[in-house]
């Protein structure tokens, strides 16, 4: 039930979203491509999101070792990647309009693509064949390790400079109304979309669990 | 290329990553259902 809501609400905000961009939102003085910015930045921000539920659930993990927690961080961790590996593209693409290159090797984009490269190995890790528990507990140990990039990424900008503004909204940055409308209605249409997503693989990955245990039961 | 061009190219990636993951879910769900009616099909043998 939740989950349909969730769905329903997301299709429902994603086309509202979608209006916005394509008729509602100004074009900003660096031109049309600026509006790459309204799907570049909610991929970004719920693949952190993603990022952080993986550490919040490992940490908890570690405590009670129940396996719904390890079951919330393989989920969140493969949202993480598919949001974060869309917000590269997305910006790449507009990297090459804005700055005539698809790649820069400045400091916000490598920390972000070492945090892509961090949370594909530990999905590779959890698609390894090892005992259900031990595999638990070292992907929570990397979870929580993994997510000493994801604070850097954020504040990239601010620490060291880069081409690419900072994480971090500014009073007076130049945007008008209407672009903040469309900045959180793209924000909310992906946090729909990202709960429901999230609900029904963690629903798959305890479906899953269920399922082995009841071969391995047989298998004895 | 236009600055439409990348913000459509832009656009399409994410529908398409997105619609990626979807398939990526159903085919799972498929998977589970498939052994589901196999460990069935196994359970009626024994039975039988």
């Amino acid at each position: 039930m939740k989950i349909k809501v969730l769905a329903a609400l997301a299709a429902i905000a994603l086309l509202v979203q979608q209006y916005m961009i394509w008729f509602y939102v100004p074009v900003a003085q660096s031109g049309l491509v600026q509006k790459i910015f309204y799907m570049h930045l909610p991929c970004s921000w719920w693949s952190l999101v993603s990022f952080f539920v993986v550490f919040v659930a490992s940490v908890i993990y570690l405590f009670n070792r129940k396996p719904v927690f390890d079951r919330v961080a393989g989920a969140a961790a493969e949202l993480g990647v598919v949001f974060a590996t869309l917000a590269l593209v997305t910006g790449s693409t507009w990297a090459r309009a804005e700055w005539g290159h698809w790649w820069l090797w400045d400091p916000k984009l490598t920390t972000a693509l070492i945090m892509w490269y961090v949370y594909a190995g530990y999905l590779v890790l959890r698609s390894t064949p090892m005992g259900r528990d031990r595999k638990a507990l070292v992907c929570a140990v990397l979870g929580i390790v993994a997510f000493l990039d994801v604070p850097l990424v954020f504040f990239a900008a601010n620490l060291w400079g880069s081409a690419h503004p900072d994480g971090v909204a500014r009073q007076g940055s130049g945007m008008e109304i209407r672009m903040w409308h469309t900045v959180f209605a793209g924000l909310t249409a992906f946090g729909f979309m990202w709960g429901a997503m999230l609900l029904v693989r963690v629903k798959q990955l305890a479906h899953q669990a269920r399922l082995e245990a009841l071969l391995v039961w047989d298998e004895d | 290329m236009s600055a439409t061009t990348y913000l459509f190219i832009a656009n399409a990636a994410v529908w398409l990553g997105v619609a990626g993951y979807l398939i990526f879910m159903a085919s799972k769900s498929a998977g589970l259902e498939r052994r589901v009616q196999q460990l069935e099909l196994l359970g009626e043998d024994n039975d039988g």
